[in-house]
């Protein structure tokens, strides 16, 4: 099966096993997963900045603000019990360091979505957020697993947790 | 695909950007040659509207591992140049000044082509339309393409779903290496701009 591409202020949910939901190569954008396991339903946004606000002219589903309602919307209507939703964040990095707005966009892409969260009630089980580094993010809706990748590494399963070998 | 039909920018504004994206280049190229002791050949730049969606795509593999160089630019025309490159190209460039690849030198090395490609660039497009554009200093970063372009649209994303890309590619002559050179303007910008070739 293929996998749905996630780009930029696009968001998609699934719940076919083995066809994977993927965002290539983030940056300062926040790739959000929201997943019900014992479903095998996730969803996965793409959101480039944290607030829609005086932006009614554009897609609103680049905004933290509009995106994360909408995205538990969708998993809720493929059968996801919001309740037992659980949300991984991948993203928000700063990739150049001091040209300015990159770096910040990152940040407050993050504590946005962490707020929409909030107010919705989703518990953040896992994060691979911050730093300087760009990620690729790849969920499998069937095995409710989300794995992420850094430039010139292997995938590294985010959620959930695996036990540290001994 | 510059025949898109944009929303924004009708195809003579179109043609006006791509020819000081012409010009731009062309003064970024000398610059570069100059400063590398070789010949640099320029492809003709493409002026084009992208949706944001698609942006990335458009400029290569999304985990592609490029070098990237970006300045940001004040003034008039709030933006961001990119220059695009292979690290391997990257090593190349560095060596054709005499620094070993990877050594702490080279990065800032890379900084100082970009800023001098990029200046030039700037002050051409400074020169033709009489509006002010200040580079900020460079910043360099080895990583993923989509991560990079992606973190360079984001700031921009706010007011449109297009991206309005001016890229041209530069060849060291010679060594077969290569550099994308990318502005991405703000529309409000790039209206700037086509006011001062009286074609807004």
């Amino acid at each position: 099966m293929s996998d749905t591409m996630v780009r930029m202020g696009e968001l998609a949910a699934s719940k076919a096993a083995g066809a994977s939901l993927v965002t290539l190569g983030l940056g300062s954008c926040i790739g959000l997963v929201l997943l019900d396991r014992r479903v095998g339903v996730a969803g996965l946004a793409h959101i480039v900045l944290p607030d829609s606000t005086g932006h009614d002219e554009v897609n609103p589903l680049k905004f933290a603000d509009r995106a994360v309602p909408e995205l538990l919307r969708r998993v809720v209507a493929l059968g996801a019990r919001k309740p037992l939703v659980e949300a991984v964040l991948v993203g928000g990095a700063s990739m150049f360091a001091g040209i300015g707005g990159s770096m910040e966009v990152g940040a407050r892409n993050e504590a946005a979505v962490l707020a929409a969260l909030g107010g919705l009630r989703v518990r953040v089980n896992a994060a691979a957020t911050g730093g300087s580094r760009g990620r690729t993010v790849r969920v499998d809706p069937g095995r409710g697993i989300v794995l992420v990748r850094e430039a010139g590494g292997k995938d590294r399963q985010l959620h959930p947790p695996v036990a540290p070998a001994a | 695909m510059d025949h898109r039909v944009s929303t924004l920018y009708n195809d003579l504004q179109l043609d006006a950007l791509r020819e000081l994206a012409n010009i731009g280049a062309g003064n970024a190229s000398t610059a570069l040659s100059g400063m590398l002791g070789r010949p640099v050949d320029l492809t003709v730049p493409h002026a084009r509207v992208i949706p944001m969606s698609e942006a990335v795509e458009a400029l290569g593999a999304p985990e592609a591992e490029v070098t990237g160089i970006a300045l940001g630019v004040h003034g008039d025309m709030p933006s961001t140049v990119l220059m695009l490159l292979s690290p391997v190209d990257a090593e190349t460039l560095c060596a054709l000044l005499g620094l070993e690849p990877g050594s702490e030198y080279a990065e800032s090395a890379l900084g100082e082509i970009g800023n001098v490609v990029g200046t030039s660039y700037l002050n051409a497009l400074a020169g033709m339309t009489g509006i002010a554009l200040e580079p900020t200093p460079p910043a360099t970063a080895t990583d993923m393409l989509g991560s990079l372009v992606q973190a360079v649209l984001a700031t921009r994303a706010a007011l449109s779903d297009e991206a309005l890309l001016l890229d041209s590619c530069m060849t060291v002559e010679g060594e077969g290496c290569s550099i994308i050179f990318l502005l991405a303007p703000d529309h409000g910008g790039a209206g700037q701009l086509l006011g001062r070739l009286g074609v807004s």
